[in-house]
This record gives C-alpha cells, structure tokens and sequence, in this order.
C-alpha cells in the first residue's frame, strides 16, 4: 500500500546555514511529487531527510499515520534511487533485481520470479537478464538501479536526480520508463531534480523550493502559467518571465498603470501601500509586429534563433528590454521599429519584493 | 577581411583525424562558432590556432601572418579554457593578471587594466577573494576576465559554458554577445551544443569528419543547410533524417510520394535523405490542408513550458516533434496521425550528402 509523507516543520540546518527551513506540507500518496529547484535550494537535504540518510535539527516526519523522525533508513520501507546507479557487481542484472526481495521472508519463490521478469519486461530489459552488470553500460545499470527500488514493492520510492549522470538519448529512454512504470504501479514517489522540462514531464505536482522553502506546489501547467512568485516565474521556462517594473499613477481616483509597456492606462484596483509593480510576461506570450490599440513601439536590439526555429528577440522599450519568442522564417532586422503587444491576459503582476499579486487586468 | 585562416591544413591527433587538408577562414570581427559533435577534434583546432600545437600540412595564416614559425606566445591570443582552470591559491585579481604577469609587465602597468576588465564583467567586488569563495558563474566570469585581460583582438573561446547550470547560461549568452560587441573583437568559439551555437553565433562553421562541411551566417545554415549534416546536427529538437529515393523528379520515402524542386541538375535519381525539421512535423494535422500522413506512435511527450517535444515512432524509426503548448486536447502517449507539408522536405543526396532540392505541393 502507497501512502503519504507529511512533514511538521522540518528543518535542517548546518551550522548557520540553514537547508530546510520548518517545512510542513503533505506530499500525497500513489502519486509523483517532484522536488525542483536550484542547486542549493535544500532539495537533496530534504530527501535524505526523508530517507532517514540525515537527522533534522528538528520537525516530524509521518509516512501514513506512523512516525518515522527516528526510524533508521532501513526501517522506513523506502525504494531509493540515486544520481548514480548503484548496482551489485558480478551478479547478473536479475540477481541485482531480486536481491533485496530475497531478504523478504513473505515473499516466495515463485512471486519473486514474476515480480523480477514483469518489471524487467516493462523496463525493456528482459533479453539482459542474464548480463553480469559489470558489463552493462551506464543508462542500463541505472534502468537496474530503479527496477530493484520498484520490484520490492515499498510504500515510498525517492529518486535523486537519476538521469543527470546518462548521456542525451539513454535520458529519453529512462524518461520513458519512468513514465511507464509510474503508470502501472501505484507507489508514492518523491523525485528531486534541478531540471525543469524532467519535473514538468514527470510529475503529478511540482514543488518548487527556494532557499530552504517550498515557495509553490501545484500541478505543471499551474506553476508555469501562475507562478505566485518572481522566482517561479524566472526559474521556469527558457528564458523565464520577463520582469518590468511600472510606476503607479492616479487615474480617475484610483490606480492605473502604463508605460513602458501599455499605451493607454489600464485601471487597477486599490493595491495598498504599492507605488509600483512589476509586470511579467512569458517571451512566447509577448506579440510583436501587430498594431493594436495597446501596443508599444520597440526597436529590435536582435534576434537570435532557438528551439525548434523560433526567434528569441530582444526588443528595447523606452530603458527596458523585454524578450519575446516567436515562431517565423524571417528574423526582425536589428534597429527595425515595431510594434509590442503584451496581451493582458497573460499579463501576471507581482509586488516589487516579487510575491504575485491577485490581480486580474482588463 | 580575413583574420584567420586555414590553408589544407591536416592533423592528426593519437591516430586520430582531427583535419584532412581543411579549410577555414574567420571574418575579423565576428563571433565565430566552430560547431562539431563531441570528440570531433574543436579543442586540438583551438591548440593549432594558439601554437600549442603544430599541423602535420598547411598552413595556418593569423592576422595575413603565416604562423609556421611563430611560437605561442608571440601570436597574442587570449583563450578562456574549458573548465575554469583557475589557480585556487591565488587571489581573483591575481589570476586575471597572470597572462600579463607571464608577458612580463609590471603590477603598476597592470594593475588599472585588471581593474578595468573586472568593471567590464561586474567583479569588481570578487578582485580580492580566492576562486573557491565565488559561485560557478562568477568563475565564469573570472576565466573570461582572464582571457581578455591581454590587449588583442582576438579569443578563443574552448566551449566556456559547458557544464553550467542552464538559467547561468541563459545570462552568460546575452553576456557574451554584448562583450564581443564592446570589445570589437573576434571570438573563436568552440561549442557541440546547437542551441548555445544559434543563440551566439554571426558565423557558422560546421566541423565534421575532419573537414569544414559547411560556413555561413546562422540563419542561412540553419534554413538553408546545403549539407545533410549540417540540418542534422545544428538544431534542437534533433532533425528527422529519413531514407528515400529520388526518381523522376519526385521522392519516395516509405509510403509517402512528392515533388521535388530541384537545385539544379533535374535528372538527379538514386538513394537519398530527407530532411525534416522537428517544428515542421504536425501531429493530427487538420485534413485537406496538402499534409502528406502517416500514422506513428508517440512514445513520449517533454513538458518545455511553452512548447512540447513529442517523441514518436513510425514503424520503428523514431522521430521528434515540437508544437506549442496551446492545444487545448491534452497530448499523450499512443497512436496518432503525422502530417508533413511537402515544402518542409529537404532532399539531399544519400553518397555526398549534397542538397538536392525541396518537395513542393
């Protein structure tokens, strides 16, 4: 049986440095939760800590309704599977597979067997069974390395960064796997990464951390579309969220806001104690070249071509530059004048410290 | 004009062909990439242009100079290395000046023009400190100080962002095209990466299989590529390659039959491969609108954000796609419909890897 992890202000600190700062969130059972953030966001700690690989400074962890704070990591009944694939050499990928099943005393024989060839078979190993590991390389034994963790069956399966270490196409590969064996089991998975298109791709919900915190969890499309902070809205997304502070004016008694992005004044309502906003927009939002009652006039700083074609353009409006990623055959000259559009719609304000604001122009 | 040139020149490296009577000429002032699959010899290139290391043939003309027998440190070069290669027991300050302390100019003529290329890349406040108190970006950032730091016109760059965590990156991109630009200098970049080689690059130079395959501007070599490995390799998502055959004016790839337009000679037939780009390959197209189809698994679907990255299977040739992440009917994993317009086709010949021509509706 699946079940969930809950956290009572979880900390952990090193000295002054403080990794996890008092977390208390649930993260739900029979489903992917994927720990994403920087390197030195406090995510790997958080994990050990699940894993019972490190003490809290202080806090509680619950697996369902049992405490498990003291337990070590062999009482917890946790799957594990690390940046680097840990495998048993001289021992065939089966016997890699099997071992810790047969440290189980409930399990017999023959379930042993079917539970080894079934998830081997859906890994796309079963014509290695009978390789000794030693040989295999690299995303194999990783492959190895997650169908032990899965074949045992535990309530919780934590992942570390698993595929940062395998070559670009072996990710692919895993990717799928991962994907697949989710699907048919139905474990709780805590999976950490630094790299956002893996958690976007993988999980059922993102916890995105920042210094020691969880500033936003949701489901993918959520926190990309709605980050609730500057930080999310940079940190997702290649190249993230422009930023662009707006001065605050009065308009008809109330609020408005305008330049440099938007031509006429949008009205606001009251935001106390703010002088200014920031307004963010994702490039692939922004639209250039149509003239609209609200567009501005930039000027192509330059363009540059990325993914899949699209041009990456930098335009400068008044002192700001804003980025916008469109998909055309033909780049826009440097210098050329054109106008930018920044439909309100995907418009997202946030205070100048960076918490987004709810507030929803018109 | 002409900064650097490479006149049939050939090295081998461990037995290894690096370059086969290769040619390659850098236009003075550019941002210059030589952009080749890993292992395809960049870094033994760089090591041929610096001095630190000889061709076996050719020759190698710098500033309308010919090199033969010009030693390393007579041919004024700054060269940001791979890794940071910083000396952790000196201080950042010290290790900028290093090259200029190598040359053998003294700590008062050195002292401002540290100072003032620590301004130029925002360290000012790191001059003081030891390597191991800054943050990977801002080793960066010293490396580069490092390899500017010497009063010429001309870097080489050996891949400086490889290993660098990806918002870095996104910062150091904009980073370096604006301090070529203040520098008005040449950059000599070598990179395997197609998307940092698109972003950074005025001029393409493909390397591959020890020779230059293909020179241009990034915008020409990336619509245009008149090489079948030039639109495999620059690019991302990865280009679809598919085998055809080309007979009577028309190609025939698996079950799909179309025109061509051919470069030139019109009677061209036999054995060859086409080209499509990830961006141009539709899944359930909308009928009637020219797509030729075929019907394909996908096998993964990648999140991007504001794209998707679909991997599918025709029989049993993978491919990729990348539509925006608009649709409103959630894509998953199963059967679906692939449609390509024939104009997205690039035909190249399968022996030379010569472009051919394009299909046409």
């Amino acid at each position: 049986m699946a079940t969930e992890i809950r956290m009572e202000k979880l900390r952990c600190a090193f000295g002054s440095t403080v990794a996890v700062d008092d977390i208390s969130m649930t993260f739900p059972a029979e489903s992917v939760t994927c720990l994403l953030g920087p390197s030195g966001c406090g995510k790997t700690t958080l994990m050990r800590m699940l894993a019972g690989l490190q003490d809290p400074s202080s806090g509680e962890i619950y697996f369902g309704n049992q405490r498990v704070t003291d337990l070590t990591p062999s009482e917890r009944n946790i799957g594990m599977v690390f940046q680097y694939p840990v495998v048993y050499r001289g021992t065939t990928l089966f016997q890699n597979v099997e071992l810790p099943l047969k440290r189980d005393k409930s399990v017999s024989k023959t379930e042993r067997q079917r539970r080894v060839e079934s998830i081997l078979e859906s890994l796309n190993l079963k014509h290695l069974a009978n390789e000794d590991v030693a040989a295999l390389d690299n995303a194999t034994r990783q492959k190895a390395a997650v169908a032990r963790a899965v074949a045992r069956q535990p309530q919780i399966i934590l992942f570390d960064e698993p595929i940062t270490n395998v070559d670009v196409n072996a990710k692919v590969q895993l990717k799928q796997a991962l994907k697949e064996l989710v699907k048919q089991h139905s474990q709780t998975i805590i999976y950490v990464t630094h790299d956002q298109t893996e958690a976007m791709t993988l999980a059922d919900e993102i916890a995105l951390m920042e210094k020691g915190k969880i500033v936003q969890r949701g489901i993918p499309g959520e926190l990309y579309n709605n980050p609730n902070s500057r930080f999310g809205g940079w940190f997702l997304g290649n190249p993230g969220m422009n930023f662009v502070e707006h001065p605050l004016t009065t308009h008809d008694g109330g609020l408005a806001l305008g330049a440099p992005l938007f031509r006429q004044l949008i009205r606001l309502p009251a935001l106390q104690g703010l002088n200014s906003v920031m307004v963010g927009i994702r490039p692939e939002r922004v639209v250039l070249g149509e003239e609209t009652p609200q567009s501005v006039s930039g000027q192509v700083l330059r363009s540059a071509l990325v993914i899949g074609g699209q041009y990456l353009v930098s335009v400068k409006i008044g002192a700001v530059v804003v980025k916008a990623k469109i998909a055309r055959e033909t780049p826009f000259e440097a210098g050329a004048i054109i106008p930018v559009n920044c439909p309100l719609p995907d418009v997202k304000l946030f205070s100048p410290s960076g918490e987004r604001l709810d507030v929803t122009l018109t | 004009m002409i900064v650097l040139e490479f006149r049939q020149v050939s090295k081998k490296f461990k037995q290894v062909v690096i370059a086969q009577e290769m040619n390659l000429q850098i236009r003075d002032g550019s941002f210059s990439v030589i952009f080749g699959a890993p292992g395809t010899g960049k870094s033994t290139l760089l090591r041929l242009i610096t001095g630190l290391d000889q061709p076996d043939k050719g020759e190698i003309y710098l500033r309308g100079e010919n090199m033969a027998k010009v030693s390393a440190a007579d041919r004024n070069i700054g060269y940001v290395p791979q890794s940071f290669a910083l000396y952790p027991h000196y201080s950042v300050f010290d290790n900028i000046a290093y090259p200029l302390q190598l040359m053998g100019v003294r700590r008062v003529d050195y002292t401002s023009v540290v100072e003032q290329v620590a301004q130029q890349l925002q360290i000012t406040h790191l001059l003081q400190k030891k390597p191991d108190q800054c943050s990977g970006g801002e080793k960066q950032r010293v490396a580069i100080a490092r390899g500017i730091v010497k009063n010429t016109k001309i870097f080489i760059l050996d891949d400086p962002l490889t290993g660098l965590d990806f918002k870095l990156r996104e910062r150091l991109f904009d980073d370096l095209r604006q301090m070529r630009e203040d520098l008005g200098a040449t950059f000599i970049y070598t990179t395997s990466d197609p998307l940092e080689t698109l972003i950074l690059a005025e001029d393409i130079h493909v390397l591959d299989g020890g020779q230059i395959i293909e020179t241009g501007p990034t915008p020409q070599l990336y619509w245009q590529p008149k090489h079948v490995r030039t639109m495999q390799l620059l690019g991302f998502p990865n280009t679809n390659v598919l085998p055809g055959q080309v007979e009577n004016g028309h190609c025939v790839v698996g079950n799909l039959r179309f025109p061509l337009e051919m470069n030139g000679n019109s009677a061209h037939a036999g054995e060859s491969r086409v080209a499509v780009r990830p961006q141009h390959l539709q899944i359930n197209p909308s009928s009637g609108s020219g797509f030729l189809t075929a019907p394909a698994e996908i096998t993964l679907v990648e999140d991007l954000g504001g794209d998707l990255h679909v991997y599918l299977a025709l029989n049993q040739t993978p491919l990729e796609a990348l539509i925006p992440n608009t649709s409103i009917d959630l894509l998953t994993e199963g059967s679906a419909t692939i449609g390509i317009h024939p104009r997205h086709m690039r035909v190249y010949d399968a022996a030379s890897g010569q472009y051919i021509g394009q299909g046409r509706a």
